[in-house]
């Protein structure tokens, strides 16, 4: 067992009132992996009484997968969680909050129809076996007075913004007790003015000696609102440290980490054509909430235009608003163009738009149905595929056998459920079967993530000779490696508005760190010329 | 996977799912359940303290044995059928109609309005009865088919709501509105002007007998081999997918669930032209019912459920028969489950295998090293 953890900066402020050196919770060379591939490798973290500990790191680095080991609903694979000096080893959730620990998960785990004093009281050990609403009620005001967080009790959760929501989850962990509170992305999905009020119940609760652990992907709310951050980067600890003296700059290369190898293959000049124009696009998200936010793009003819930016910052909203899936409020979309703003998916089709779209499966694919089906799925209206009422089923099992062999498809039949294919067979006919339909606009969303290296080199050479065929190609991934190495512009999302635009000459792995994060800075250089 | 181990290093017995079916598996393992059902039944019986082999052979000698066993079997079948045919149709986009029984209902009410209020020549007579008969079935599931296309209401809580008001509706028309103040049956209206003909030279069985066993080849081809089966299908797997794909998914759901509606219309108009003659408050045995159960249990395979359809009209012949030898319909009923039962868990069977295995079962807890 590791005898203490480097970290850089000062001890405890107030031993006085912590056990000790003030640590509460120490995590000790934590590992776990899923399906063998490795999510935390080796890492320590320490917790101390009274201090906002911000967890910072793109996605994947391992942030949620150690919250949810400290609150108990994964087992690591090796280390220890020490609380209190005494080793743990939590079995459930309420084992963990036994110990002091809670977590707010990112997508709240509320009961919808139940009042907010019924889902306070849910699955506690306190909640008394009979007793009236009104005294239920009054139970929750009490709590709340204690808390200093205030929501109707008697109000249904459905009735509650998000953001009251999210203060009756924050109440439902502290009233079990918990000193550690666990915040896994607790901005994400809220306005700026619910953000605001949330810092000011997280100050609060340190105040009073609580433990925050504030996870984020936000620079500059990390800098505002925590005492200590730690930088997870591929499962590991980068480093802990103070935020007093943190720059952006220094946190973005940390959390990115440095640029590494970049290919240039077969790199030739864009032409100026524009197949794909996005014009001051506004759209709103499924739950309602502004997600694109005057966004004006532009795909040209034989070019890579990579979409950097953290998941859920308005990058699937956008993916859907160029196939026809979402309708916007304000803007213009044009293809080679023709205006198509707010044409049906099928109209897109026929434009030349083929799309890999983020959630495959939910949408990319009919699962249960077999290859056959699956592969013509965009197809089909074709006329040598069918006639007015039937399908030409041998067209189409030649169809499908074509586009499975030029596409690397490894399937027993084309008559297997798509579901029987690997992820990355998956992924290979869906990419196969839009590039057949993309002869002017190619959209990739995430189209390599979760792939096994193979896959992920088939997906990224179709997108490559989709490019040198001259369509526009726009590559939507949270993975910078993947962007730098494969555009030849680069854009930035961050809060449903793009930030900036470069020439990959120009793209500066640090910056565009930065901006994915949200930080703009004054030396920004000048958009590139589109 | 579910496991059944013993603590320690024991050998294991674990059900496994499987990967793939065999359909041939599939059939096996729901025949061996439907047996199960059987003998379960039997030995129930046998307990009770009745002779469960020679009601057995009893009930099969009077389908059997007579050629009129045969034909009353077949009368039931045709209502089944068509019902199981309807279901499935809606079962192929994941839409559960329930509502075939009202359906079934008011097909036969409309029918029977033309059937005794126009007076025209048997074949064009027969045309509009079946005509109003489509027409009532798909006006029925008309307001649950826009609520769920366009509104996302759920389907099973509609259509099965309507049911109900079916029931009373033609209850009404037969006891009073359209009551035969001629005869002696207090409950019916009076007879349509024209009948269904026999088939061939049978004594009782019509020719609406054979409407399913062609309906049933002919939407066994539409979902293989038209644009629209198709399109239904991939809704059916992935509404997402089939967005994406273009397919404008509120018009199919409407369509899918009319069509549904007209065929369970359709049958009431075939039963009341074929076998009853006239509109009866209790003219559906609970035949929307069964219907509904042979589709489900079929998978929505339209010849699983003519096999299906025509298993349970005789498991109902049976027990009519049985009912006449004085056992207790409850018992009748509770052997109808009980079979239902059996092929349904035969079918959930199939996906799952046994297997012994011999690895040695550690803990996690006990892997880990001690801190």
């Amino acid at each position: 067992m590791p005898a203490a953890i480097p970290t850089e900066g000062e001890p405890a402020r107030d031993p006085a009132d912590a056990p000790s050196d003030g640590v509460v919770v120490r995590a000790l060379g934590i590992s776990k992996s899923f399906d063998g591939a490795p999510a935390l490798d080796g890492v320590d973290l320490e917790l101390r009484k009274g201090e906002v500990h911000a967890l910072l790191g793109e996605n994947g680095a391992g942030k949620t997968t150690l919250s949810n080991i400290l609150a108990g609903i994964y087992r690591a694979d090796a280390g220890a969680v020490v609380v209190d000096g005494e080793e743990r080893h939590f079995r459930s959730p309420a084992h963990a909050i036994e110990s002091g620990i809670g977590m707010v998960h990112q997508h709240f785990r509320l009961v919808e129809t139940a009042t907010v004093a019924e889902n306070l009281h849910l699955g506690w050990q306190d909640t008394p076996r009979w007793i009236s609403r009104k005294k239920l009620a009054d139970r929750t005001r009490r709590q709340m007075g204690q808390m200093g967080l205030r929501v109707d009790p008697n109000a249904f959760i459905w009735q509650l913004s998000v953001g009251e929501q999210q203060r009756v989850e924050i109440l439902r962990v502290l009233s079990r007790g918990a000193r550690v509170l666990i915040l896994d992305e607790p901005t994400a999905v809220l306005t700026e003015q619910e953000a605001r009020d949330l810092f000011g119940v997280i100050r609060a609760l340190v105040a009073e000696g609580r433990t925050v652990v504030f996870i984020s992907h936000k620079l500059n709310e990390v800098l505002e609102v925590s005492d200590r951050i730690t930088v997870l980067r591929d499962g590991h600890r980068v480093v802990t440290r103070e935020t007093a003296g943190a720059t952006p700059r220094e946190l973005a290369r940390l959390m990115t980490g440095e640029a590494r190898e970049v290919s240039v293959e077969g790199h030739r000049e864009p032409g100026r054509q524009p197949l794909l124009e996005v014009v001051d696009v506004t759209a709103r998200g499924s739950r309602g909430l502004v997600s694109v936010r005057g966004v004006t793009l532009t795909v040209h003819a034989g070019e890579i235009l990579g979409l950097a930016g953290v998941s859920g910052n308005g990058q699937t909203e956008l993916a859907e608003v160029v196939t026809g899936m979402r309708r916007i409020d304000a803007g213009r979309v044009r293809v080679d163009g023709v205006d198509l703003t707010n044409a049906s998916p099928r109209r897109f089709a026929d434009a030349g738009v083929g799309a890999i779209p983020e959630d495959r499966i939910g949408v990319g694919l009919v699962p249960s149905a077999p290859v056959r089906s699956n592969a013509v799925l965009r197809h089909y209206r074709r006329s040598e595929l069918s006639g007015g009422l039937a399908l030409r089923r041998v067209a189409i099992s030649e169809f499908a056998t074509r586009l499975v062999a030029s596409a690397r498809v490894q399937t027993r039949s084309i008559d297997s459920p798509v579901s029987y294919l690997s992820g990355g067979n998956q992924q290979r006919l869906l990419v196969g079967r839009e590039g057949m339909l993309a002869g002017r606009v190619f959209v990739a969303s995430h189209p390599t993530r979760g792939l096994d290296v193979n896959a992920t080199a088939d997906v990224r050479a179709s997108l490559l000779a989709k490019r040198d065929a001259g369509s526009g190609v726009l590559l939507i991934s949270d993975d910078l490696d993947e962007v730098l190495q494969l555009s030849d512009r680069v854009a930035v999302m961050y809060e449903g508005s793009v930030l900036g635009e470069f020439d990959r000459s120009a793209a500066d792995r640090e910056r565009i760190g930065l901006l994915m994060g949200g930080h703009l800075e004054a030396d920004q250089p000048e958009p590139a010329p589109s | 996977m579910i496991s059944v181990r013993a603590p320690g290093r024991s050998p294991a017995i674990r059900v496994e799912r499987r990967l793939q079916v065999a359909s041939r598996r599939a059939a096996a393992s729901r025949i061996i359940g439907l047996l199960a059902g059987l003998l379960v039944a039997g030995i129930a019986i046998q307990i009770s303290g009745r002779p469960t082999l020679s009601l057995a052979r009893e009930a099969l000698d009077a389908t059997f044995g007579r050629r009129i066993g045969l034909e009353e079997t077949g009368i039931i079948a045709t209502p089944i059928l068509l019902d199981a045919i309807a279901v499935a149709i809606g079962l192929r986009m994941r839409i559960w109609n329930i509502g075939v029984e009202g359906q079934f209902y008011m097909g036969a009410w409309a029918a029977t309005g033309i059937g005794i209020h126009l007076h025209a020549p048997a074949p064009v007579l027969l045309t509009l009865m079946a005509l109003a008969g489509v027409a009532g079935g798909a006006l029925w599931i008309l307001i649950p088919a826009i609520a769920r296309a366009y509104w996302n209401v759920n389907e099973i809580i509609t259509t099965l709501l309507l049911n109900f008001v079916a029931l009373q509706w033609v209850a009404w028309f037969s006891i009073d509105v359209w009551r035969d103040t001629k005869a002696a049956v207090v409950q019916a209206t009076p007879p349509v002007a024209a009948r269904l003909p026999l088939l061939g030279n049978s004594l009782i069985l019509h020719v609406g007998f054979l409407i399913p066993l062609l309906l049933a080849p002919v939407f066994w081809w539409v979902f293989r081999s038209s644009r629209w089966g198709y399109e239904v299908d991939m809704i059916g797997g992935n509404p997402r997918a089939a967005e994406f794909a273009g397919i404008n998914v509120p018009r199919r759901i409407i369509s899918v669930m009319l069509l549904s509606g007209a065929i369970g219309g359709l049958s009431g108009m075939i039963h009341v032209t074929g076998a009853t003659g006239r509109l009866q408050a209790t003219i559906s045995n609970s035949y929307g019912l069964s219907g509904f159960i042979v589709a489900a249990l079929a998978g929505a395979s339209f010849f699983g459920l003519l096999a299906g359809g025509l298993f349970i009209a005789l498991l109902l012949h049976s027990g009519i028969v049985l009912q006449g030898q004085g056992l207790s319909v409850y018992i009748v009923l509770a052997v109808y489950g009980l079979v239902l039962v059996g092929i349904a868990v035969g079918t959930q069977a199939a996906r799952y295998r046994l297997r012994v295995s011999r690895e040695s079962v550690v803990s996690p807890a006990a892997e880990r090293a001690p801190p």
